[in-house]
Formats: structure tokens, C-alpha cells, sequence
């Protein structure tokens, strides 16, 4: 497998990545998030990301006390404009919708944040390890990953979803694995660089199990790119997460969701906008926000080691 | 839909696309208005287009089996029954000048009316009235027709305009059978490639799931009828693209404008809306043979629990009227009895009935616009009687796949139709689409007697007796009728409300007429 | 070059790996379709369908013969344009998609031409300008963009152009029947738009990236210090050096576009491809399934393959290993 392929695929409609897999050692990440907020743009990026989290997890309280309406009460006739925002299809109000809505976007982004990110690392730092002797593994990890990575990733959630019906659970199952691959080139690359090290092989030599060599002594070193895909990963699961409930395919009604509220109120679009524009509005700044605390990170973590080199 | 081949079944096929409001979409503002100008009286002539919810790549131009909304538009255009019902949803003769039952109806004769052409200029015969009949109950290959005609033993021909339809068992009601529009008459000799009927437009082009194009029918028996020159057809399977096709001048007219959205179509100054009362409804399915549903106590419970006001407002945004749980709604016997929410009496109930934290699982599908909403609303109102009511979304296929009859609490819809012919599809143990399950023993009796009972003051008050009894433990929650919506270009006259369910007063197109 | 160069190898390699990939997807897509609920004989019959006709079908889809062998024929047919048969249109997939595939390569095509030279030139902006306030803004306005969900993007544009803001532009697509979508061009603004929105900040980051790491390298010094002008710098020494990431990330953004049409044709009401994924797995028709998820993962490995390709010949490391000169 060439260089370039590499890094080909790591850059997957990512555009954040760049030059960060090639670098060798990474400094530990405590290190690492104090000096990227340091940096203005990451500090936006978390004022933004905290604002939506806040209203997610507050929304959900305030919105009763604020409106005067629970998450199912009907305000009034559909699509009316009663209270600040007016109603939605079923003639709920669309505020408390909204603010009791952001709960599992949320949820299920960092569950299968979680999975792709713990899945990926594992499978790449094996794939990466067994490369320097020359196993299979790495073969076999790689290939089933190039199996995954033709499909783009909402089309592969789209089949599940077909063949397994619409859940949440699905939906983190669905979108963390789609994730692993990717984060597993990117593991792999990182682990490579650094399973050339002296102690690394120091540790080999002494019999050390692969298991404790990849805990103690690779994990700790390849935390920098490994942050950066967190980032990366939370973002597009965030997108996605939102998008199958927008196509009617992820959370399922009467749940308050902002994927399904765009959903189930875009036919009125034009007479009662806010129940569209809301949270499209809290995903746009979620994500950006995440974005820009992710891109912040990967360029700290390749100045750090550029300095490094 | 006014055919007893049963809503249900049909809709299987509108899937997809059709999935009614719940599918959503964007309203663009724009689109230049006409000007507006008035119908006017009728004129001869023109061009109408239609826009036409629904249809797919499925779409048929078989008298027989019309499944989608664009199939029924088009049935009505090319094809009549034998009789036909009118925009007050009572029987008018069309193919038959009349149709008699004989002493004891177990015979029924059918006058073909004198002078009656097909769109090849054959008069219509006897023989092509049997072999409509053969087509549609072709043991082989029956067609959506059939299941209601399965009191019908022999077809055969009794004059030279008569035909005689025989029996197994006596059916006072058997004439509103032949009114369905999937009983159109057509040619003995008739091949589906060749779609020749009687309706009052001929067929000239069709792509399935786009369009459909035909003109007038010359021959037409009505007099001044058609209006038109000519009628297009469009099929729009997104409530949105159907919407703006009208306010862009795409269309001259749209069925179905979904009822939240009335007023801003009705606030162009160039539409018109028509609005139809309907017989419709969803009602709740619960199967009577199943815990928790097979105790009549849980049933009349969620009856109870229901909000029928709060529906009509929250689902139907107040464009139609509360139901208590009957159908049948324009059939002269109606009880049109009332059910109001009573909490603490359905508390009571399941208390009773020793459920009193029910929960159960109500499964939904955009099958029709509204079902959806009305399953959110129908679980948050249960919510304050303590029923947990979780909703299982299916999408439409799954619903009509083989489960569709099995579900135990599901939901379904139905046009509107007369109280026996309706009993008859879906509450008898032997009707097709018995959803209920309902299987209840005096209650059978009575409409057993009911469809053969010749005295129709005995009839009526059997009739009755049948809905006190479905009212009192029946398997449906029926919370309203929904109205229909329809809209057109100022300029586009004739169309009326109509009673059917059907839109566009019952895609009677004949009736209609453009101004210049 | 001949056969035998190594670069030749690398890419013929590159290709084997391609197709044995093809073949783990389809038997993925295979699998996963298996697995539909529902018997697509009854599907195709409908409710009333009598024992006898449902039975007579089966055999006539080979729904009765084991699943290796539906397979092999399935692969068969695919492999000679033979995409299946629908259940919703009782008619050959290859008829429904016909039209539809040609739709979506429009919209591909379209928001290809009009990204890249965009993007392209941004991006050289951005690096030529680096570290001004036009690049900080750039680089702000495409982290932004490239944060956005494309449906978000979508929506936010329909707000703006179609129905609160201006009412300038049709905010869906309704295609009159027989009329091909581009009879009304103004109903592919948005969608386009939108697409492009999406691709552009990744490449113009790229652009903006490698440029800059050309124009600081010591080639680039040195043909300054020679006084070349700074124009003749760009144009002949650095430009040439990017051209292989670049390429990348554009065949890698159209690769991209092959999924992202799905949730823009849903928004904007496109007849494309993905508005028919949506709707065949709401109608459970397998075989369309089967043939679109097919059909986006072919492409999806081919563009792959072309950006490897081009990584590839682009890499300096590689040619001259190999000894190659292109």
C-alpha cells in the first residue's frame, strides 16, 4: 500500500486532516486541548458547541416553564402563529419542541462518535502493529475496511435501515461502524510511526504482550490524531444523525427530535418558518462549532509536531 | 373511494410518494398567479389538466383494478358502471337506464339505456354487461371488483337491453354494489391495451406514474356532456410539487390540498377551494381477539380516552367533524350517536378490567394523510389516563405486507360507503378485510338478516340495532370524518362538493368546464 | 512504458484490489437484501393474490432456488446490464433508472463544472494571499461550510431564495412527464448550489494547503530570486506541484457527491437516483435497492480508483522509484 493512498483516503471529505497523519510523535493530550484553546477559534468553537449542549440539555426543562407548554401539549390548530414561534404540524408549539428536541442528536452522535473512535483506534493500532511483523492482520483489517469505505456513508445507513427498520440503536450501531474504517487509516498511520521506536521495541524484546504494548505504550503516543478524528467524527455523526431523521428514516415521531421536527415541518415552510429554521439554525452552530474546536485541534497537533521533527 | 373493493387493499400500491402529509415538503411562494376570471356559465371546449396525488410506476388503465387516485381518475374517465352515485352520494342510473330487484331479491335485472355507445361507436349489448362481470370475477385472476360481488352466482342475459344478475342469497342493497367505479362496463372483446368503454372521455395517450391524456367522447349519452375537448391527467406524488404546479398556472386543478395548509392555497387570489364533506375515516384498529383488546372493557376505555375535538383540530386542523366510533355516516340510518372524552370513566374501565397501567403498542403508517398525526395525538391524550401508548412506524409496504389484518392495534381508512355494504368489508367474519376481527354473535345475526331483508322499515331498524351493538363493544375507534379539500383555478367551473371521499367532485371531469 | 514497469503494477494492483472490492460489496448488497422483510412475490401480487399465482411467481423470480445461486444470476445479470426486475413498476430496474441516472449525472456534472474552477481559484487565492485577511476570511467561511450538513446548507438556501427572504428561485423540482430536468434549468439552481456549497470548502482548503507549501518551497525562492515574475512563479512552478492532491480531492469530493445527491434530491424533489433509493427502500423493492446501492458503490470505488490513480502518477516519489517518467 503506497503512501499516497494513505493519505488519500485519509482526507476524505474531511479537509481537516491535512499533514497531521504523517508526523511521528504526538504530545500527550492534556498538553494538547490546553494549547489548542489557546487559540481564538477554538474558544469560539466551544462557546458555539456549549450554547446548542446548553439548550439541548436545558431546553428540555425550560422549555415548560418558558412556553407554558410540555413537549405534547397542543398550543393550538396546526401552523398557526400562537406563542413566539408558532405551532408545528400537529399544532405543538414549535419553542418547546425545539428546546426539548436536541436531546438525541446529541445522544446518538457521541454514541457512535464512541463506537467509531474505540473501534477504529483498536482495529488500525493492530493493523498498524501486525504491519511491522508482517501479518496478516493488518491484510485482512485493511481490506475489510476498503469493503466498508465503498459505500459513502449515509447510503450504507440507508441499506441497514431498509433491511433492520428505523431505531436509535441502529442508527449509533449504523453510523459507528461506518465510522471504524476511516478511523482506523488514520489510527494505523499514527501507530506505524511510532511502533518504530525504541521503546516500543524495547518492550517487544522483553516479551511484553501486545496488549500492554498498545495500551502503555502506542495509545498514549497517537492520542493527537486520534483527538482529531474525535472531533471530525462528531461532527459528520452529528450531520448524520440529523440528516436520517430529516429523511424520516432515524428518530421516529412523536419523539422531539430537530432532525424530525425540519421533517415534519418543511411542508409549511413558508407560513410557519421558526419550525424549520430552529433547528437547522442549532445544528448549523453545532456543528460549526465543533468544526472549528476539531480544526483548532489538528492544527496544534501538527504544529506541535512539526516543531517536534 | 367509494369501492367497497376496499380501501385498504388498493392502497397498498399508492406507497412511496403518496405518503400523504406526513412526507412534507416545501412550498415555493412564487409562481405568478393568474389573473383571476370567473367560470362563467359552462362552455364547450378546452383543455383541463389536472394534478393528481399519488400513482407510481404501478399505474394501470384496467377498469377493474384501479388502485392509486390517478387509476380511479382515469376509471372514471374511460369507464361507467352499470349505476353510478352523484355528488349527494345517492344511486343514479348511468349504463342501466335502471336496475330492479325481482320479489324477494335474489334476482336483480339491469335495463342497458337505449342508445348507449362505446368510444368505437358499438352500442352496448347484453353479452359485453356478462362479460364485464366474467373480467371481474374471473375466479383466475379476480379483480379488486370481485370481493364485493360475492353474493353474485350467475350473470346471464334476459332481453335484448336486459341483463339478470342471480343470487346465492337475497341482497336488497346488491344495486349499490354496481355502483363502484370498479365495475365499469366495457366491451365483451376487451383487451386493456385498448381501454374502450362508455366514459364520457376516449383514451389518447398514458405513460404509467406520469400522465394520462384523453378526449372528448363524442357519443356521450349525457347531453352537453363533456365540456371539455380534452383532459390531461398529471400525476404529482409530493403534496408540495402538486401545490405549486397550481399556483404556477401549471394545472388547472389539484385534488387533495392537505387541510394545514388550506389557507395560504385558498389566499391566492386566482384558487378557488372546493370542500367536500366526506364519509371517510381512519379509525384505530383494535383486534377483538387479543389481550388486552379482547376485553370490551379496554376497548370502550380508549374509545373513551379519545378526544375526538382535540383530533379534528390538532390532525384535520378543524376541516371536518368528529365521529363516536360508526361508520357509515351518509347512510340514511345513521345513529350519529356522540362520544366524549371521559378520562375518569376510562380510568374506571381499565381499572375494572384490572389494567390500570395499560400499555400497549399502536402500530402506524403514513397510509393516508393524517394517520400519523392522529396516532401521535391519540398517545399523548392516553397519557392522561395513564395508557402508555407506543407507536411502532412502519412504513406503508411493510403495513400492507402479510401482517396487514394481523396487526393488533393498527390503523387503517375507508371512503365512504352505506353501513351495510360497508359491514359487509370489513365487520362480518367472511368480509375481506375484517381488521378487527371482530366476530361478535348477535351482531352477525342482525346484519345477516339485515342484507336479505326485503321490508325496508324492518331493514332500517336492523340496521340500527347494528351500530348500537358495534357502538357498545365494537373493535374500531372512528374519531372523525375528515373533509376534502380540493382547489382550482378561478376559471375551471362545474366542480361541486361531493360526498363520495372522492376529490374533484369524484373525478367527474365531465362536469367541468374552463372558461376563456 | 511497458507492462512490466512497476508503476504499471502499482496500478493494475490498485485495480485488482477495485474489482475484488466490487465483488465483496455485491455480495454485501446480496446479503443485506436477503435479510428484507416480506415476500417480494407477494409484494409484486398484492393482497389478494391467490396461493397459486403467488407460488407460480416465486418459481418464475427463482425465489425458490438457494441464494448462492439467485446470486451468481443476479451478478450475471448485472455484469450484462440486466439490473433486476421491479416489484413497484412490474418492469426492468435498468428502464426505471434509465432516466433517473441520467438526472443525477446531470446534477453531478453540473455542480462538478461549476465547483471546481471556483474552488480552484479561491484556493489559489486564499494560498497566494495567505496570511491577509482574505485568506483568514476564506479559511473561516470553508471550515464554516464544510461543518454544514448538506440538507442544512439546503435548507438554509430554500429560506433565502425560494420562500421567507427572496421568492426568486423554485425551492423543488417538478418535472412535467416526458420533459427531461434540464427543460427548466431554474430547477437546478438550488440543488446544484447546495451540492456545490458542500464540495468546495475541501477544496479549496487543499488548494489553498498545497499551494501554499509549493510557493514557500525552495524551487519557488529560486525561480523568484531569478526575478521571474510572481505570476510566471505561480503559473509554471508552483500550480504544477499541486495538481496531484488536488485532483485527489476533487475525484474524491465527486465520490462524495454519489451519496450526498441522496439527501439533496429528497430536499429539492429531484428525480435522480437517490430520491429512488429513498423511495425503494420505503417500497421494499429489493431489486431496485439492490441495484442503486450497487450502482453509487461502483462509482463511489471508481472514482476512488481514479484518485488513487492520479495520487499515483502525481507522486514524484513513486515515479522516480519506479523509474518512470510520464
Amino acid at each position: 500500500m503506497s503512501a499516497s493512498t494513505e493519505n488519500t483516503e485519509n482526507t476524505e471529505h474531511t479537509g481537516n486532516t491535512e499533514n497531521v497523519t504523517e508526523n511521528t510523535a504526538y504530545a500527550a493530550p492534556a498538553g494538547l486541548i490546553r494549547r489548542t484553546f489557546r487559540r481564538r477559534q477554538a474558544r469560539i468553537g466551544a462557546v458555539l458547541t456549549l450554547v446548542v449542549v446548553a439548550v439541548a440539555l436545558l431546553g428540555p426543562l425550560l422549555g415548560p416553564v418558558l412556553t407554558g407548554y410540555a413537549v405534547d401539549d397542543f398550543a393550538g390548530r396546526p401552523f398557526r402563529p400562537d406563542g413566539l414561534a408558532g405551532t408545528d404540524d400537529l399544532g405543538r408549539d414549535v419553542l418547546t419542541r425545539f428546546l426539548a428536541g436536541g436531546g438525541p442528536v446529541l445522544l446518538y452522535a457521541l454514541a457512535a462518535t464512541a463506537i467509531g473512535i474505540i473501534g477504529g483506534a483498536v482495529a488500525g493500532m493492530l493493523a498498524g502493529y501486525s504491519h511491522s511483523d508482517g501479518s496478516r492482520l493488518d491484510t485482512l483489517i485493511m481490506r475489510g475496511g476498503d469493503v466498508l469505505l465503498s459505500f459513502p456513508q449515509l447510503v450504507l445507513a440507508l441499506l441497514a435501515v431498509a433491511v433492520l427498520g428505523s431505531s436509535g440503536l441502529l442508527l449509533v450501531l449504523v453510523i459507528g461502524i461506518t465510522h471504524i474504517p476511516r478511523v482506523a487509516r488514520v489510527a494505523r498511520q499514527a501507530t506505524l510511526s511510532v511502533v518504530g521506536q525504541d521503546y516500543v521495541l524495547a518492550a517487544r524484546m522483553y516479551g511484553v504482550p501486545r496488549r500492554r504494548i498498545l495500551a502503555t505504550e502506542v495509545l498514549p503516543n497517537i492520542t493527537g490524531p486520534l483527538m482529531v478524528e474525535l472531533g471530525l467524527r462528531l461532527t459528520y455523526s452529528i450531520g448524520y444523525v440529523a440528516s436520517l431523521s430529516f429523511l424520516g428514516l432515524g428518530v421516529q415521531p412523536p419523539a422531539a427530535d430537530w432532525g424530525l421536527q425540519i421533517n415534519e415541518n418543511r411542508i409549511a415552510l413558508i407560513i410557519a418558518p421558526w419550525g424549520v429554521l430552529l433547528p437547522v439554525l442549532a445544528i448549523a452552530v453545532l456543528t460549526i462549532g465543533t468544526n472549528m474546536i476539531t480544526d483548532a485541534l489538528a492544527k496544534e497537533s501538527a504544529d506541535t509536531t512539526g516543531e517536534a521533527a | 373511494m367509494i369501492s367497497p373493493t376496499a380501501a385498504p387493499f388498493t392502497r397498498r400500491r399508492l406507497l412511496g410518494g403518496a405518503a400523504g402529509l406526513a412526507a412534507a415538503a416545501f412550498l415555493a411562494g412564487c409562481g405568478g398567479p393568474a389573473a383571476a376570471r370567473d367560470a362563467g356559465p359552462p362552455r364547450r371546449g378546452g383543455v383541463l389538466r389536472v394534478g393528481v396525488t399519488g400513482g407510481g410506476a404501478s399505474d394501470t388503465l384496467d377498469p377493474h383494478s384501479p388502485a392509486t387516485n390517478p387509476d380511479i381518475a382515469r376509471t372514471l374517465s374511460l369507464y361507467e358502471p352499470l349505476l353510478h352515485w352523484d355528488d349527494a352520494y345517492t344511486l343514479q342510473p348511468a349504463v342501466a337506464e335502471a336496475v330492479r330487484p325481482e320479489p324477494g331479491a335474489r334476482a336483480w335485472t339491469a335495463t342497458i339505456r337505449e342508445g348507449i355507445v362505446f368510444h368505437d361507436g358499438r352500442p352496448v349489448t347484453p353479452d359485453d354487461v356478462v362479460a364485464t362481470f366474467a373480467r371481474i370475477t374471473d375466479p383466475d385472476d379476480p379483480k379488486s371488483g370481485a370481493s364485493q360481488l360475492g353474493v353474485l352466482d350467475r350473470v346471464v342475459v334476459a332481453g335484448d337491453r336486459q341483463v339478470r344478475f342471480e343470487l346465492s342469497e337475497p341482497s336488497p342493497v346488491f344495486d349499490q354494489y354496481l355502483a363502484e367505479y370498479s365495475c365499469g362496463i366495457v366491451p365483451a372483446d376487451f383487451d386493456v391495451s385498448r381501454p374502450v368503454g362508455t366514459g364520457a372521455f376516449r383514451f389518447e395517450a398514458f405513460s404509467p406514474g406520469q400522465q394520462s391524456a384523453f378526449v372528448r367522447h363524442d357519443g356521450y349519452w349525457r347531453p352537453d356532456e363533456p365540456h371539455l375537448d380534452r383532459l390531461e391527467l398529471i400525476n404529482f406524488a409530493e403534496d408540495d410539487a402538486r401545490i405549486n404546479a397550481l399556483l404556477s398556472g401549471q394545472v388547472d386543478a389539484i385534488d387533495q390540498v392537505p387541510l394545514s395548509l388550506t389557507e395560504v392555497v385558498g389566499s391566492y387570489e386566482s384558487v378557488r377551494l372546493l370542500t367536500s364533506e366526506t364519509g371517510a375515516w381512519l379509525p384505530f384498529t383494535m383486534r377483538v381477539d387479543v389481550a388486552p383488546f379482547d376485553d370490551v372493557r379496554v376497548r370502550q376505555a380508549l374509545r373513551l380516552i379519545a378526544g375526538r375535538d382535540e383530533m379534528v383540530n390538532q390532525v384535520l386542523s378543524g376541516l371536518g367533524a368528529p365521529a363516536a366510533d360508526l361508520y357509515g355516516r351518509f347512510d340514511p340510518q345513521y345513529l350519529d350517536p356522540r362520544r366524549e372524552q371521559d378520562i375518569e370513566r376510562a380510568r374506571d374501565l381499565l381499572s375494572a378490567a384490572g389494567k390500570p397501567n395499560l400499555s400497549v403498542e399502536l402500530v402506524t403508517s403514513p397510509i393516508q394523510a393524517g394517520t400519523v398525526e392522529a396516532a401521535q395525538v391519540l398517545a399523548t391524550q392516553a397519557r392522561a389516563a395513564g395508557v402508555e401508548i407506543g407507536l411502532r412506524r412502519v412504513d406503508t409496504s411493510t403495513f400492507f405486507s402479510d401482517q396487514y389484518l394481523q396487526w393488533e392495534f393498527a390503523q387503517s381508512f375507508w371512503n365512504t360507503r352505506n353501513y351495510i355494504p360497508q359491514a359487509s368489508q370489513s365487520s362480518m367474519p367472511d368480509a375481506p378485510f375484517n381488521e378487527t376481527h371482530w366476530d361478535d354473535a348477535e351482531y352477525q345475526a342482525v346484519i345477516r338478516r339485515a342484507r336479505s331483508e326485503l321490508d325496508p322499515a324492518v331493514r332500517a331498524q336492523l340496521v340500527r340495532q347494528a351500530q348500537r351493538i358495534e357502538f357498545d363493544r365494537g373493535g374500531y375507534l372512528i374519531w372523525g370524518w375528515p373533509d376534502r379539500v380540493d382547489a382550482h383555478q378561478a376559471y375551471v367551473g362545474g366542480l361541486v362538493p361531493n360526498r363520495t371521499g372522492l376529490s374533484l367532485s369524484g373525478y367527474e371531469f365531465r362536469k367541468a368546464w374552463v372558461a376563456v | 512504458m511497458t507492462s512490466t514497469s512497476p508503476l504499471t503494477r502499482l496500478i493494475l494492483k490498485r485495480l485488482l484490489v477495485s474489482v475484488l472490492v466490487l465483488l465483496v460489496v455485491s455480495l454485501l448488497i446480496f446479503g443485506a437484501t436477503l435479510l428484507l422483510p416480506g415476500d417480494p412475490a407477494r409484494a409484486i401480487l398484492g393482497q389478494q393474490a391467490t396461493p397459486e399465482r403467488v407460488a407460480a411467481l416465486t418459481e418464475q423470480l427463482g425465489l425458490d432456488r438457494p441464494a448462492w445461486e439467485r446470486y451468481l444470476s443476479w451478478l450475471g445479470g448485472v455484469l450484462t446490464g440486466d439490473l433486476g426486475f421491479s416489484a413497484a413498476t412490474q418492469g426492468p430496474v435498468t428502464e426505471l433508472l434509465g432516466g433517473r441516472i441520467a438526472a443525477s449525472a446531470l446534477l453531478l456534472v453540473l455542480t462538478a463544472v461549476i465547483s471546481t474552477p471556483v474552488a480552484l481559484a479561491l484556493g489559489a487565492w486564499a494560498a497566494v494571499r495567505r496570511g491577509t485577511r482574505t485568506d483568514s476570511a476564506l479559511s473561516g467561511i470553508s471550515l464554516v461550510l464544510a461543518a454544514l450538513p448538506e440538507f442544512v446548507i439546503g435548507v438554509l438556501l430554500v429560506v433565502l431564495f425560494a420562500t421567507s427572504v427572496f421568492q426568486i428561485l423554485p425551492s423543488v423540482t417538478i418535472a412535467r412527464p416526458g420533459e427531461p430536468v434540464w427543460a427548466r434549468p431554474d430547477q437546478l439552481v438550488l440543488p446544484v448550489i447546495t451540492l456545490a456549497l458542500v464540495v468546495i470548502p475541501y477544496v479549496i482548503r487543499m488548494t489553498r494547503a498545497t499551494l501554499s507549501e509549493a510557493l514557500d518551497a525552495g524551487f519557488v525562492e529560486m525561480a523568484r530570486l531569478k526575478g521571474m515574475p510572481e505570476r510566471t512563479v505561480l503559473l509554471r512552478h508552483a500550480v504544477p506541484h499541486t495538481i496531484g492532491p488536488v485532483a485527489q480531492v476533487i475525484a474524491m469530493q465527486l465520490a462524495w457527491l454519489a451519496g450526498g445527491v441522496v439527501v439533496v434530491e429528497f430536499l429539492f424533489r429531484y428525480p435522480g437516483i437517490g430520491q429512488a433509493l429513498i423511495d425503494a427502500v420505503a417500497n421494499r423493492d429489493v431489486q431496485v435497492v439492490q441495484a442503486i446501492t450497487l450502482i453509487i458503490a461502483a462509482f463511489y470505488v471508481l472514482v476512488n480508483l481514479a484518485a488513487d490513480v492520479a495520487g499515483i502518477l502525481a507522486d514524484p516519489r513513486i515515479r522516480t522509484s519506479g523509474g518512470v517518467a510520464q
